[in-house]
């Protein structure tokens, strides 16, 4: 119990977190296949990371022998650092450049840059700093203490909760730029706030975890084909339910009966989530034919 | 009849860059009366669009002004603007699982608060428009399942819910069978009856001589002439904006003729 429950909290927090983001950016970037690694934030998350623990021993911090604790914060506080570090400077853009399309590319390219980056960081690393980089790529949800794993939960609840009484400019930005101005909302400003809302619940989940794929990707399109709608008055709860189930499900299967130690959790949620999404699309391009 | 816009000098285009700017029509002076039905026409690229879109403050304007009652759009407020003009686009919402209730209800936004639900007072709204339009019986399809005059009813019924005293159109007639562009007319010109104003731009001259009280035609070097089908007639204006060598506007029989 002593270990099962941070796991779980942390599974629930970092599950619908990272939907209630992947459902934002869907909508804001009007693409499917966005989630929260198109605007480069879990990238920023591996660079941080991969400063502290890579350039860690050569600058004389030895850190994987720390306590085992501190260094686990350590990692915690360097990939927060980085991913808001990335999200700050895509915000910067966002201001500046109101083509939602634009934002994208820069986003993606900010990611591709960034991991360029980490590749070299690896290539002049030792082994061991290596391996330990490598292992908090496979992302996890047993690095947090009952404490922590609380407090993330409750910091993703209190960022998700304002996204609830927001469903009427989502839906706005659902029926594309022109109709969602005559509406009557400052269209470019709420995108704003929803791309910054979802890049602090990724940077959050990324942090905790590692890098986590296609849970967030996943989940808004399993909510949609579930309860048949767009409406994101209901959407957002829905993600958010399905999004953290997931989570516990790919928590449970990580840790199969028999086996000592647990799967790595990016392995498995891409096991699961990447059939979910080729069905979402296959079914998709059906609707549209019929 | 009451003025409810009145355009000023206008002119049109786009800012491509810091103090570069590309005008498309320059010099438009007009006045839109409360329940008038207006025609925009014009060949491609005369900026017929590019006005509608000014006037609903989607595109900022190069210079002039425009006036809803007393107020220049630029002192009008995004949420304030919603509850002036409605327009219904040529672009229309692709996501799949959107319905025609999910689109029509969202020209109820612009009143109450953001935080607030909807009210059925709105779903009333919603309800009455969508009998106008004649598509009450679609609410619960999926909007892209559609056919264009299907569509098209229900980007109007959505205007209409939005409760504005002017809605603008962008080429409504597009893409519509011949008898569903005369409905379409007719539906507009029923709402202007009821006190709406409706601008709408097309390329179906005989259409907007039929069924428009005043036409506005754009032509090349800013020619911008307005007036009612009669007298666009008498002054033979279209023949001196559609210009064709092969082609000429017959304005006793109300048609385009080969030379």
């Amino acid at each position: 119990m002593d270990y099962r429950l941070p796991r779980v909290l942390t599974a629930i927090a970092v599950g619908s977190g990272l939907s209630v983001a992947g459902l934002l950016l869907q909508i804001v970037f009007r693409n499917p296949l966005a989630g929260p690694s198109v605007l480069g934030i879990s990238a920023g998350a591996s660079l941080g990371v991969a400063l502290v623990v890579l350039t860690g021993s050569s600058l004389g911090l030895d850190i994987l022998n720390n306590s085992f604790f501190l260094s686990d914060a350590s990692m915690v506080i360097a990939a927060f650092a980085g991913a808001l570090t990335v999200l700050a400077i895509i915000t910067y853009v966002s201001q500046k450049i109101g083509n939602i399309v634009t934002i994208l590319i820069i986003g993606l390219m900010l990611g591709y840059l960034v991991s360029a980056v980490v590749g070299i960081l690896q290539f002049f690393s030792g082994s061991d700093d290596l391996q330990a980089y490598v292992i908090w790529g496979l992302g996890s949800f047993s690095k947090n203490t009952l404490a922590r794993s609380f407090g993330l939960l409750v910091t993703t609840l209190l960022l998700i909760i304002p996204l609830f009484f927001l469903s009427k400019p989502l839906n706005a930005i659902l029926l594309g730029d022109d109709y969602a101005k005559n509406t009557g909302f400052n269209i470019k400003k709420y995108n704003l706030v929803f791309i910054f809302l979802s890049g602090i619940l990724i940077a959050l989940g990324t942090a905790f975890t590692g890098p986590i794929a296609f849970l967030g990707l996943a989940s808004p399109h399993i909510a949609r084909i579930w309860f048949q709608t767009s409406d994101n008055s209901k959407l957002i709860p829905a993600s958010l339910l399905i999004g953290s189930n997931l989570a516990l499900l790919c928590n449970l299967a990580a840790s199969l009966p028999g086996l000592d130690t647990s799967l790595p959790v990016n392995a498995v949620t891409s096991l699961i989530g990447a059939p979910i999404v080729i069905w979402v699309i296959v079914k998709r391009t059906k609707i549209k034919a019929a | 009849m009451k003025e409810l816009l009145k355009i000023e000098n206008l002119a049109t285009g786009y800012e491509i860059a810091k103090n570069k700017r590309l005008f498309i029509h320059s010099g438009i002076n007009a006045t839109v009366k409360s329940g008038e039905f207006i025609s925009i026409l014009g060949l491609n690229g005369t900026g017929k669009s590019t006005l509608l879109k000014t006037i609903a403050g989607f595109n900022k304007k190069l210079d002039g002004k425009i006036y809803y009652d007393k107020s220049e759009i630029g002192d009008i407020s995004i949420k304030e603007l919603a509850k002036k003009v409605a327009v219904v686009l040529t672009s229309k919402p692709d996501d799949i699982y959107l319905t025609p209730e999910n689109i029509i209800i969202t020209g109820r936004y612009p009143y109450g608060s953001i935080f607030k639900n909807l009210k059925n007072e709105d779903f009333s709204f919603v309800h009455k428009a969508a009998k106008q339009t004649g598509v009450e019986n679609l609410l619960e399809r999926k909007f892209v399942t559609l056919s264009d005059g299907e569509k098209q009813r229900v980007m109007i019924a959505r205007a209409i819910a939005q409760s504005t005293p002017l809605i603008l159109l962008d080429e409504p007639a597009a893409f519509i069978d011949s008898p569903g562009k005369v409905e379409l007319m007719l539906l507009l010109r029923k709402l202007s009856k009821n006190g709406k104003s409706v601008i709408l731009t097309t390329h179906d001259v005989e259409l907007a001589l039929e069924y428009s009280d005043t036409l506005w035609i754009l032509g090349k070097q800013n020619i911008f002439e307005s007036g009612s089908p009669r007298e666009i007639l008498k002054n033979d204006v279209i023949n001196k904006v559609f210009i064709s060598k092969t082609v000429k506007f017959d304005n006793k029989e109300k048609r385009f003729k080969p030379v």
